[in-house]
């Protein structure tokens, strides 16, 4: 049976990619409930899913920062990075489905669970799912074990670099030999809390990890992050609440200015849909398959910029713009054959990988 | 008439100078008052919102078409200069082409955020080349404060690319955020004219293509935190913390409205002020300074407050305090002067008025550039602000746009309709066309300066007022030689530079949008204002021939500061807002000092 201990550099690499798979699958989730609201409304709803998703694209650099100390390759590009939504994210004791979904009630909750990780003490438990699940926060070697919570995901992460860093020291030598040029800094990437800094040794890398966990969910005294902005879970809570919460606020109950939500003032889009779903030769069809090439062109670009380009971040972010043209074109249209629920984006992203490399090969073939 | 609790200082005017000054008192622990004769609208996001959905429906993007202004707190507006039918009286010979925005927060919610310095030979223009008049202070004594107002606004720029023409830095000083990366359109012309020699008189000058510092928001340098978007809504006046804006994203309309608040605005300081020492009270238009007529001394302001935005109902108040701050732009201090009888010494108030008459260049590159992308734009052509030639004629700046004809012509919209309408394309050839023609024009800005002229004024008449019963100013103004010949000479380089750059000149103004023309040696030009008043106010060493001290502090009136553009003697060819930042925040030092016990 696996052990939630990490002992080889290996598997650190191994979870810190499992981090980045993590950090970024909530993307999706936050940008199509975001560009699902409908123009003119929902302007606060706008504004916090908004910082919310530029911050967990913080938490993506944070998470190949880490990777990148230790002499790791990020690939975002690689088959099965972007999972297959539904996915299931742990909860503590029970999971739950993190779907592409309209924004809403259901969703807001969801960000929610998303949001909460329980701090546990790194245990994992055993869990089946069915075959072809896709499944967040398990455990590198088994699909069957998973974390008890995205907490103890990382409080294993914070472990094993405590651990293997302790090894490396008593033999003369350190884990954190990446070339501190493939570090991505504050120049390259900027969100509203926490500065993007680089990760050096532990004393870096255990603050990675702390800002990752805090900014999600407070800490364990605060709604609030270390560097004094609200956490994420509190951020959602403010929809459920429709009142900001102010410094000094006890959870749950938010004082500052009042908020509006029309939980209804979203596009009616159907949740999880695949491109299977869209009939052949249709614009839409096009659209659904624009959007995914776009956001595989996306991932590429980002890859790139982990990997010793991080300048390549400063025109990767501005794709992030097209996202919502392309979007607004598939959510504002209803699909056919779903009872009058609209069009959505697939994010089916290998496929459009394998179709490329597939043509990439032909090509090679042909010259 | 009810009179208010009495303030340490009560300001005049919710713009720039004003906010810049009421930050510094309450950090200091003193009370202010700010009367803000607009409404309030730009402090809640959703409210700015509505600005911006105002400005995306408008036909005509003018500075004014995100901001209305409230009936009993009229404007002026660009639009209503050809049929001279708005705010301003205008009698000639030339119509002043300005305008300016009365609501919390106000012109820097619709200006550029160009961010130049004054050249030190910009305060000595009567000792260095014998026009114009002198600045009782000059680059040196003002230097620490540019850098404090660099900071307080929030300034992109790299000093490496600002040390020109004297202009210096002391080591170690940069800016608090990097430069706003140049635009691919800059840098296509940099390359093509960067060392180009321009002759004036008997001087060379080998220009290029600058980075020029913007108030605009980009990558801080050490712990500088960018100021975002400003979302006030609780009554107490806390703010919501910024959702957006901490960053440039280089939507192409920082003129009329920054869309996130990347761009500085004067609502971002007050939102820092400390709460607990200020009150702002909007829908309030100062209308008279109460005068002890025995010692001069400032008793109180009255001021006339509206409900309703749409109607002129108001009621009458007076505020009351230890000290009173004009701070409400160069027109409308000159104007509250004068309708409370207060003409300085030497009836100086309300002349020598300024501004940046500023012509059009534009052309069509022989390759795309980019148009209509990123920040209006990022960079200019600076080498021509200062020489000897100003002894004959005026300096002037260039401003490479990154918003292609949009400005001059009206395009994209403009050259779409002549597409249509007279070309009668439409498919795929009007694709092409519109394909391959918009992104390869260049557009340039040649913002010329002007000297004191006490004929150039604001004044006001009983026969025309403003539904709340207030003066409308009247304005006189006239371009003159010094002026026309700069103009000549600025027109004449933006030739060059386009040739040299391979650029077909397009520049045609009976084929552009509608300014004025002024006329000079057989040449007509085309000029717009550049939004740059000044001089309504000036200041000097002695009351003869100004207002007000180097501490902008009446002389007449010891407990009364005016403070603004208004206040500058001459005015170079740097965008103003600096550098009445830099001298509000020296202003604000000396109020610190002798208020405090």
């Amino acid at each position: 049976m696996p052990s939630s201990k990490i002992t080889t550099l290996s598997e650190l690499k191994d979870y810190l990619y499992l981090a980045m798979q993590l950090e970024h699958a909530t993307l999706p989730a936050y940008l199509t409930a975001l560009y699902s609201i409908k123009p003119g409304t929902n302007t606060d709803a706008v504004h916090i899913l908004r910082v919310v998703a530029v911050e967990e694209m913080l938490h993506l650099s944070i998470a190949a920062n880490l990777l990148n100390a230790i002499g790791g390759t990020p690939d975002l590009a690689h088959p099965g990075f972007v999972p297959s939504y539904p996915t299931y994210l742990p909860d503590g004791e029970t999971d739950f489905k993190v779907g592409i979904t309209r924004f809403g009630k259901e969703a807001v909750e969801t960000f929610k669970k998303i949001e909460r990780p329980s701090k546990g003490d790194g245990r994992l438990v055993r869990r089946s799912y069915a075959p072809g699940t896709s499944v967040l926060g398990r455990h590198p070697k088994s699909d069957e074990m998973h974390f008890y919570s995205i907490g103890d995901f990382y409080k294993a992460i914070e472990d094993g670099f405590e651990l293997l860093e302790a090894e490396a020291q008593g033999l003369g030598k350190t884990i954190f030999i990446g070339d501190p040029k493939r570090q991505v800094t504050s120049e390259y990437y900027y969100s509203g809390g926490g500065a993007l800094f680089a990760v050096t040794d532990l004393e870096s890398a255990k603050r990675a990890i702390t800002l990752v966990m805090t900014q999600g969910e407070g800490t364990p005294t605060s709604i609030y992050d270390n560097d004094g902005e609200l956490s994420h879970f509190y951020r959602f809570d403010q929809l459920t609440h429709g009142r900001y919460y102010q410094k000094g606020d006890e959870p749950h109950h938010p004082t500052g200015p009042a908020l509006s939500v029309d939980w209804e003032a979203s596009y009616p889009i159907e949740a999880n849909v695949k491109l299977a779903d869209f009939p052949a030769g249709t614009e839409l069809y096009d659209a659904a398959q624009s959007f995914n090439q776009a956001y595989a062109k996306f991932l590429k670009a980002i890859t790139r910029a982990f990997n010793g380009k991080p300048e390549l971040l400063l025109t990767a972010v501005p794709l992030m713009f097209d996202f919502r043209n392309l979007i607004t074109e598939l959510v504002r249209n209803p699909l056919p054959g779903s009872a009058g629920r609209n069009a959505a984006p697939t994010f089916e992203i290998d496929a459009v990988t394998a179709a490329e490399s597939l043509a990439a090969a032909r090509q090679e073939v042909v010259a | 008439m009810n009179k208010d609790a009495a303030f340490d200082a009560v300001i005049v005017g919710a713009g720039v100078a004003g906010a810049l000054i009421a930050k510094r008192l309450t950090d200091a622990g003193l009370t202010v008052l700010v009367l803000e004769a607009g409404p309030g609208t730009s402090r809640g996001l959703d409210d700015y919102t509505r600005h911006l959905e105002r400005f995306y429906a408008a036909s005509a993007k003018s500075p004014e078409s995100p901001w209305p202004p409230a009936v009993g707190a009229p404007q002026p507006d660009t639009t209503a200069l050809r049929n001279n039918d708005g705010y301003f009286v205008q009698r000639g010979p030339n119509p002043y082409g300005s305008s300016y925005t009365r609501l919390w927060g106000g012109s820097t919610l619709h200006w550029l955020g160009v961010s130049l310095r004054m050249l030190p030979e910009d305060f000595r223009m009567r000792s260095l080349h014998g026009v114009g008049r002198d600045w009782p202070l000059d680059y040196t004594a003002l230097a620490p404060y540019y850098e404090r107002a660099e900071r307080a606004i929030g300034v992109s720029a790299d000093v490496a690319d600002q040390s020109y023409l004297g202009v210096t830095f002391p080591d170690g000083y940069d800016y608090p955020m990097r430069r706003v990366p140049p635009s691919y359109a800059d840098r296509v012309l940099g390359a093509a004219v960067d060392g180009m020699p321009i002759t004036l008189g008997d001087e060379e000058f080998a220009i290029r293509v600058r980075s020029y510092p913007a108030a605009r928001n980009s990558i801080p340098r050490g712990d500088y935190r960018p100021a975002g978007a400003v979302d006030i809504r609780a009554g107490d006046g806390s703010s919501i913390p910024p959702l957006q804006g901490e960053r440039c994203q280089g939507n192409t309309s920082c003129t009329p409205i920054c869309p996130v608040q990347a761009k500085y605005h004067a609502g971002k300081t007050l939102a820092q002020a400390d709460l607990r020492f200020l009150t702002v009270r909007v829908q309030a238009v100062a209308s008279k300074i109460l005068v002890d007529p025995a010692s001069g001394a400032v008793q109180g302001i009255e001021y006339k407050r509206y409900d309703d935005p749409e109607a002129a109902s108001h009621t009458t108040r007076v505020a009351t305090g230890r000290t009173y701050i004009l701070a409400a732009h160069a027109v409308e201090n000159a104007k509250l002067m004068l309708a409370s009888g207060l003409e300085g010494p030497r009836g100086h108030v309300g002349r020598t008025l300024m501004d940046h008459p500023a012509l059009y260049a534009w052309g069509l590159a022989p390759l795309d550039v980019g148009a209509y992308r990123g920040p209006q734009s990022t960079s200019g052509i600076e080498e021509l602000r200062g020489g000897a030639f100003r002894a004959r004629h005026a300096a002037f700046r260039f401003d490479v746009g990154n918003d292609g004809w949009r400005a001059s012509t009206g395009a994209p919209d403009t050259a779409v309709s002549d597409a249509v309408m007279t070309r009668n394309l439409f498919g795929p050839a009007l694709r092409a066309q519109l394909g391959a023609t918009l992104p390869r024009h260049v557009r340039l800005s040649l913002a010329v300066e002007q000297l004191p002229d006490p004929d150039n004024r604001v004044s006001i008449d009983p026969g025309y007022l403003d539904p709340l019963g207030n003066p409308r100013p009247v304005i006189d103004y006239r371009i003159d030689d010094y002026t026309l010949a700069g103009m000549a000479a600025a027109s004449d380089v933006a030739r060059a530079v386009f040739r040299r750059a391979g650029v077909t000149d397009c520049t045609d103004p009976s084929k552009g949008s509608w300014f004025p023309s002024v006329f000079y040696r057989g040449r007509e030009f085309h000029y717009h204002g550049m939004g740059h008043f000044a001089g309504t106010h000036a200041m000097g060493a002695d009351p003869a021939g100004s207002v007000v001290d180097a501490d902008q502090r009446a002389w007449e009136h010891r407990n009364l500061f005016l403070v603004g553009s208004g206040s500058f003697p001459t005015m170079g060819t740097s965008n103003p807002t600096l550098t009445l930042a830099a001298l509000a925040l020296r202003t604000a030092d000396r109020l610190v000092e002798s208020l405090l016990p």
